[in-house]
């Protein structure tokens, strides 16, 4: 008996490291994918086309990567986001139209606080890239606006499991702002004939920081299981602003999201694993 | 429940309340004061030639709102409002100054409706006869006495590198060339340069180009550089006349300016009208649409080109010459082609 005893223990103690090992790996094999459309409301401004504010619908579309790092002892994951709006707007009398759009692309780290087994507090930093325009429908040589500017974002997020009827639900919250970055604008009055045509760039790519671009983004969402899959409904906030070459620009968004969200476990070596796996 | 509407209420809108601050536009009724005070503003803080035009013609702004803004009283008609506005936008002289609604456009031209007209489309057909060839938006032929004319109506009929080739090489026998641009209202400021680019064979300072760099009347740039490039196809070697009348106006007078700086080029005709403000468009709280002159373009020695340019040789169609059917600017440039081949 202390013969099989001792044996076992040797197993035990040989196979620890492994099964710590394959632990900490499965945390950072552990990937959250989610996929959201949604329709909202926007207000959009831009002064170098006009200084009444347009109002309408828009879509929206984001997609959002997550994964656990070995940082820190497995407290820093990974968020990859890119998300595309487009919106059709009219000024308040009816008589104008425009159209916008805007892809944005985040990626950064989060440090994870572990505040209770249910509840975590994440806060990051991530680089924000943006690439939009305004087409304002019926101006002449002012007609439309590009929109292109990149930030360092400060991030911070809440993330709550709880269980109802022994399903899992979460809930999430995010919230993003920019606090550097440089952004393209066009001088006050400057046309695009002037910038790209006779190549006057002067003034054209500014320092942006809270005092000139004062903006956010925000999402909560709620994870609900169906069946095998779970789905995620949510509230998309996009708060866009800068006062930059004296022009200014605004647009306040809010869309309501739903899509589904993938958890899966990423498999290094799938071959030598082969033949363990059940198909 | 109650707890979950403050949770949301909080998030949607308390938090972005306080982490940013409200950036906006200045807020105008629509109401007949609102949009009077609304295109009072626009112009006061975009408008390029405020200082110009004051040095000018003794032109205030402020004086302005003070006698139109007694015009405005609540519960006029829109016919009304238009009428003052009209007339308020006048005070600028400036074609490129429009507003624009459902029933009306109030526009300004006495830049060439108070001048002789010094075109005549009906004479102009009498030289292109009906076998002128069509490159585009050009209209070309070669005249009697072997000098090549091109009447060019508008900037904004799309010229290719392509069209000036074949046009220039089916012209290359003639002696010189007239390019007509009587009664050429503008259009895209590229066609003008890719045609200008064809008369010489370095490039040329032709003038600059400055923009508002805020609302203040004189917030502008530094003068940036305009230069024509040559073209690296077909160039024209031979003496040229460019006709002008005061209808040559906002792209036309661009080109006029352009050609203005080439040894070879000799502008004939009256003077152009003007009109070198690029312009850019806005709107009223109601809707209606504004546009105005927002970047002034000068010429190599910074002059402002704004009411027009003095032609070389200033000819003026006489109605002896009409009644024979002839167009004396024409002929005129067609004198100094010949004077000039035999140099």
């Amino acid at each position: 008996m202390k013969r099989y005893l001792l044996l076992l223990a040797g197993v035990f103690a040989l196979l620890s490291p492994a099964i710590a090992q394959e632990d900490s790996l499965r945390a950072n094999r552990f990937v959250m994918r989610s996929t959201l459309y949604g329709v909202g409301y926007t207000r959009v401004l831009d002064t170098y086309l006009s200084p009444q504010e347009y109002t309408g619908i828009e879509g929206r579309f984001l997609h959002e990567r997550m994964r656990m790092t070995t940082l820190l002892d497995g407290r820093v994951s990974t968020q990859s986001m890119i998300q595309a709006n487009v919106a059709y707007t009219e000024n308040r009398s009816g008589t104008g139209n425009e159209i916008s759009g805007l892809v944005n692309w985040t990626y950064g780290l989060h440090y994870h606080f572990r505040v209770t087994d249910r509840l975590r507090i994440l806060a990051g930093a991530l680089g924000d890239a943006n690439l939009g325009f305004i087409y304002n429908t019926r101006n002449s040589n002012n007609p439309a606006q590009a929109k292109a500017y990149l930030n360092l974002t400060a991030s911070a997020m809440a993330i709550y499991k709880f269980r109802i009827k022994e399903l899992p639900f979460t809930v999430r919250y995010q919230v993003n702002v920019p606090f550097m970055g440089v952004m393209f604008s066009p001088n006050y009055q400057q046309s695009y004939y002037e910038i790209f045509t006779l190549g006057n760039h002067h003034g054209v790519v500014n320092f942006t920081s809270v005092h000139n671009q004062p903006s956010m983004r925000q999402l909560l969402t709620l994870d609900i299981p169906v069946s095998r899959t779970t789905l995620r409904i949510g509230y998309m906030g996009d708060f866009q602003q800068s006062k930059v070459n004296d022009i200014r620009c605004h647009t306040y968004s809010h869309a309501f999201m739903i899509g589904f969200v993938k958890n899966f476990y990423l498999i290094k070596r799938k071959d030598k694993l082969q033949h363990r796996l059940p198909f | 429940m109650r707890h979950l509407y403050s949770f949301l209420h909080t998030i949607i809108y308390i938090i972005p309340l306080c982490l940013t601050s409200c950036i906006d536009a200045e807020d105008y009724d629509d109401d007949p004061m609102g949009n009077f005070e609304a295109l009072w503003r626009i112009i006061d803080e975009q408008y390029c030639f405020l200082d110009y035009k004051a040095e000018e013609y003794g032109l205030d702004w402020d004086e302005v709102y003070d006698r139109y803004s007694q015009d405005i009283v609540s519960g006029m008609t829109d016919k009304d409002l238009f009428n003052v506005f009209d007339r308020m936008l006048a005070e600028l002289r400036d074609g490129h100054v429009n507003l624009y609604t459902g029933f009306d456009v109030a526009r300004y031209w006495d830049w060439y409706e108070d001048y002789p007209k010094n075109f005549s489309d009906s004479i102009q057909r009498i030289y292109l006869g009906k076998d002128y060839h069509i490159a585009s938006g050009m209209k070309y032929k070669v005249l009697d006495d072997n000098v090549g004319y091109v009447y060019y109506e508008s900037f904004s009929d799309a010229v290719g590198n392509g069209n000036l080739s074949d046009m220039l090489q089916e012209l290359a026998i003639c002696k010189g060339l007239i390019i007509d641009v009587r009664n050429n209202s503008g259009g895209q400021l590229t066609n003008a340069s890719r045609i200008a680019a064809r008369f010489t064979n370095e490039k040329v300072l032709t003038g600059y180009i400055l923009h508002k760099t805020g609302p203040g009347h004189s917030d502008f740039s530094e003068p940036y550089p305009i230069y024509l490039e040559p073209s690296n196809s077909v160039r024209w070697q031979k003496p040229v006349c460019v006709l002008t009348n005061r209808s040559a106006y906002s792209a036309t007078n661009d080109f006029v300016n352009s050609m203005n700086q080439l040894p070879n080029v000799t502008l004939v005709g009256d003077k152009t009208g003007g009109g070198s403000g690029l312009p850019f468009s806005s709107e009223l709280p109601n809707g209606w649409s504004i546009r105005f002159s927002a970047s002034p373009m000068l010429d190599p020695q910074m002059n402002q080109l704004e009411f027009g340019i003095e032609p070389d040789v200033k000819v003026d169609m006489t109605s002896a010459d009409m009644q024979r059917g002839k167009d004396t600017i024409i002929e005129r440039a067609r004198q100094i082609l010949a004077e000039k081949a035999l140099q």
